[in-house]
């Protein structure tokens, strides 16, 4: 029902296109595609033809599957810089991939195969300069998840809070 | 399924909380030195999280439940291990009570709640580290398993 009006619009246009109209009848077309126009938003035709609606916004939680990744990709660098750190890590790395899973899953994205951005800095040469590196990045990831919690409606917040609480917990096993 | 009132799913936690303070007094008879003293502190945060709760549900005109005599544990307390690992159970358990309030909560009430979800991860992971389970974390702290 809706889609009759621009179907409508279409032929006229069309016909005057194709068959080398005169001057008065292209004329009739533009009046009668400017009736359309002033009609349309009544009959809700404009919902899908109107250029002037804003696209719809990103979702608020697409950074933070990206960011989950990049923290996988974090605890991976250092666990293959420190081998000895590998069995601590390992599990870490597979919490923030189940994140961005999940994350990916709720927003209705298909998850990146690879971060957006490679990691900003190589692994520090001491394992204890390492852990600490990845604690204060879990610190900050804590912090985002906790906006992001606060900021959310309730079907996403407990998901939100797991994410933030998991982050807390990943700066205690880094100790 | 129905989303609780915030109410609802704070007295939930209260009962909660109960629970947990119940345990603790299980859990830290067989536990000594710092082991005991860290079960002491925990103690005291279920405590502290249920007086707040019992003052701001009847202030709210909620329902406060009452507290019971007894709580059945889901198995027997009878050495360090067993009592280490039900303290991991117990912060477990009362995490998960604070983030299904995550839902029904909204400001300052979400915030509390999801303070309390983090210290209680945070605590079963120490508790962990402390019985020497690996890994010592879950990747979604309090969420139904």
């Amino acid at each position: 029902m809706v889609l009759t009006c621009p179907v409508g619009i279409g032929r006229t246009t069309q016909r005057d296109e194709s068959s080398g109209q005169s001057r008065r009848k292209l004329l009739r077309a533009g009046a009668l595609l400017a009736l359309g126009g002033a009609v349309a938003p009544l009959t809700g035709c404009d919902l899908f033809d109107r250029d002037d609606e804003p696209a719809p916004p990103p979702d608020p939680l697409r950074p933070m599957v990206d960011e989950a990744l990049g923290l996988a990709e974090a605890h991976r660098a250092s666990a293959t810089a420190h081998p000895d750190l590998a069995d601590r890590l390992g599990p870490i790395v597979e919490a923030h991939t189940a994140h961005a899973t999940e994350l990916a899953r709720v927003i209705g994205v298909a998850l990146p195969s690879a971060p957006a951005a490679a990691p900003t800095s190589t692994p520090a040469a001491d394992p204890a300069g390492a852990l600490a590196a990845l604690r204060a990045l879990e610190k900050a990831g804590q912090r985002t998840a906790t906006a992001a919690c606060a900021a959310a409606p309730a079907e996403r917040a407990a998901l939100l809070g797991s994410i933030a609480a998991a982050r807390a917990t990943h700066q205690e096993a880094l100790k | 399924m129905k989303q609780p009132s915030a109410a609802e799913a704070l007295a939930a936690a209260l009962s909660a909380e109960y629970a947990a303070i119940y345990a603790y007094g299980r859990i830290g008879v067989r536990l000594t030195g710092a082991a005991r003293d860290t079960a002491r502190q925990a103690e005291a945060a279920h405590r502290r999280r249920r007086d707040a709760l019992v003052v701001q549900l009847s202030t709210s005109g909620g329902t406060v439940p009452p507290d019971r005599a007894g709580y059945a544990l889901p198995f027997p307390v009878t050495d360090r291990a067993s009592a280490l690992r039900l303290a991991v159970e117990v912060e477990e358990r009362t995490a998960a009570h604070w983030r299904a309030a995550l839902a029904s909560t909204t400001g300052a009430d979400r915030d509390q709640a999801l303070a309390a979800l983090v210290e209680y991860a945070v605590r079963a992971t120490r508790w962990r580290k402390t019985a020497g389970l690996t890994p010592p974390t879950v990747a979604f702290p309090g969420r139904p398993t």
